[in-house]
């Protein structure tokens, strides 16, 4: 692990962690589409807190359940996965430490292939009634597996938030990672991108998940997402999000 | 006393507005921090974006569980409009999981402000899947000829 983020960021285990799993990321972006879809996975697939981040960084915050103190960015699993979540909108200069320190530790706990759930903002998400789901990959041979899946690629553009730090950090160290990215509403909470996202992700890893209650309960997740979005509105405000809607200018 | 007396009108209403300034700053930090939801009035303030084209302002609001007969987008003045809307079922923040507040909500309501001059008259109103569009022809009152 890089040492400068081994001393302000640790990752606590709370238990052994298996070899091998595909590590997902579900972190607070657009249409909380990451953090819905981690949720589902959560509570569908029973997953365990396996560890946490520990860091002076993160702001004053613990997150209680049941009357005990957890840290807003955990990381739960099986034997299969490993999910990082953050039940907090993210600051804007925690986005490099803290991915970068998980996916450090990611690697040194073996994991095969990095997944990020995110979402991908269009203008006219009201009107639309089959969303698509994009991904864009750390290397040609994971963009590859995700093109004879039948999932299409972002080919240009910018990409903003934990996801590119993700990408950008896997492919310099040489680790296979894929970003998928489900159309969306930018400010409010899209749990049917969600459940998009998360087809993609069982047709890539072959995890099976029933996503009907993120339809039955659809409204009711938005309900309660809705602080959680505002929050999460003022940190992509600050991160400058709205680039992704940008045409980038390529010098070739 | 000698530096006071010095101050010309012009530095008295720049001091004016720079404290204006700083004061609207800080009840917006207030305003913002607040919580989402009112327990004395049952009603949570739901989410809202706002779009300003050159033809139209587009205001969107999430309502959820919201009874679509019940919306109702009122002009409260001419850049303010407050849209409302009865749940279809109570809430409680039983259902949130949460046992350290009481209380119960049945209702949405919140203000919007229009930042650009509109003709309130012809609002038009959309509601589909839960979520609520409100659409708003912008006004030009005065064009600068180009030469």
């Amino acid at each position: 692990m890089h040492a400068l983020y081994k001393e302000i960021i640790r990752i606590i285990e709370r238990e052994q962690i298996p070899k091998g799993t595909t590590m997902i990321f579900g972190f607070p972006d657009v249409g909380l589409v990451g953090v819905i879809a981690a949720s589902h996975l959560i509570t569908e697939l029973s997953l365990k807190e396996v560890a946490y981040a520990d860091s002076t960084l993160l702001p004053p915050i613990t997150v209680l359940h049941e009357g005990l103190p957890h840290s807003p960015i955990r990381i739960f699993g099986n034997h299969k996965i490993l999910l990082a979540v953050s039940e907090t909108a993210l600051r804007e200069d925690l986005v490099y430490p803290i991915t970068r320190s998980l996916i450090d530790w990611g690697v040194e706990k073996g994991t095969k292939l990095m997944i990020s759930l995110s979402g991908l903002p269009v203008p006219d998400r009201q009107g639309l009634e089959e969303l698509k789901v994009f991904a864009a990959a750390s290397n040609p041979e994971v963009l590859k597996m995700a093109q004879d899946k039948g999932i299409e690629i972002l080919k240009e553009g910018y990409m903003v938030g934990p996801q590119a730090v993700m990408l950008q950090y896997c492919a310099m160290l040489g680790v296979p990672a894929l970003t998928l990215l489900a159309q969306c509403f930018f400010n409010y909470p899209d749990p049917e991108a969600a459940a998009k996202v998360l087809e993609q992700l069982m047709n890539i890893t072959g995890l099976k998940v029933d996503l009907s209650k993120l339809f039955e309960k659809g409204e009711e997740i938005r309900l309660k997402a809705r602080d959680m979005m505002r929050r999460t509105q003022q940190e992509l405000m600050k991160m400058k999000k709205t680039q992704e809607f940008d045409i980038p200018l390529y010098i070739t | 006393m000698e530096a006071k007396r010095r101050r010309s009108i012009f530095d008295m209403v720049d001091e004016y507005f720079e404290r204006l300034k700083e004061w609207t700053e800080r009840f917006e930090k207030i305003f913002f921090e607040r919580p989402s939801w009112d327990c004395k009035t049952c009603t949570i303030e739901p989410l809202q974006d706002i779009y300003v084209t050159p033809d139209e302002v587009i205001v969107t609001v999430d309502l959820p569980y919201a009874e679509e007969n019940t919306i109702r987008v009122m002009p409260i003045n001419k850049d303010t409009i407050e849209i409302s809307a009865e749940m279809k079922r109570k809430v409680s923040f039983d259902d949130f999981g949460i046992t350290h507040y009481r209380g119960e909500f049945n209702r949405f309501r919140c203000e919007t402000r229009i930042p650009v001059p509109v003709d309130m008259k012809r609002m038009e109103v959309r509601f589909r899947k839960g979520m609520l569009e409100v659409r708003l022809p912008r006004k030009y009152d005065y064009e600068i000829p180009v030469e």
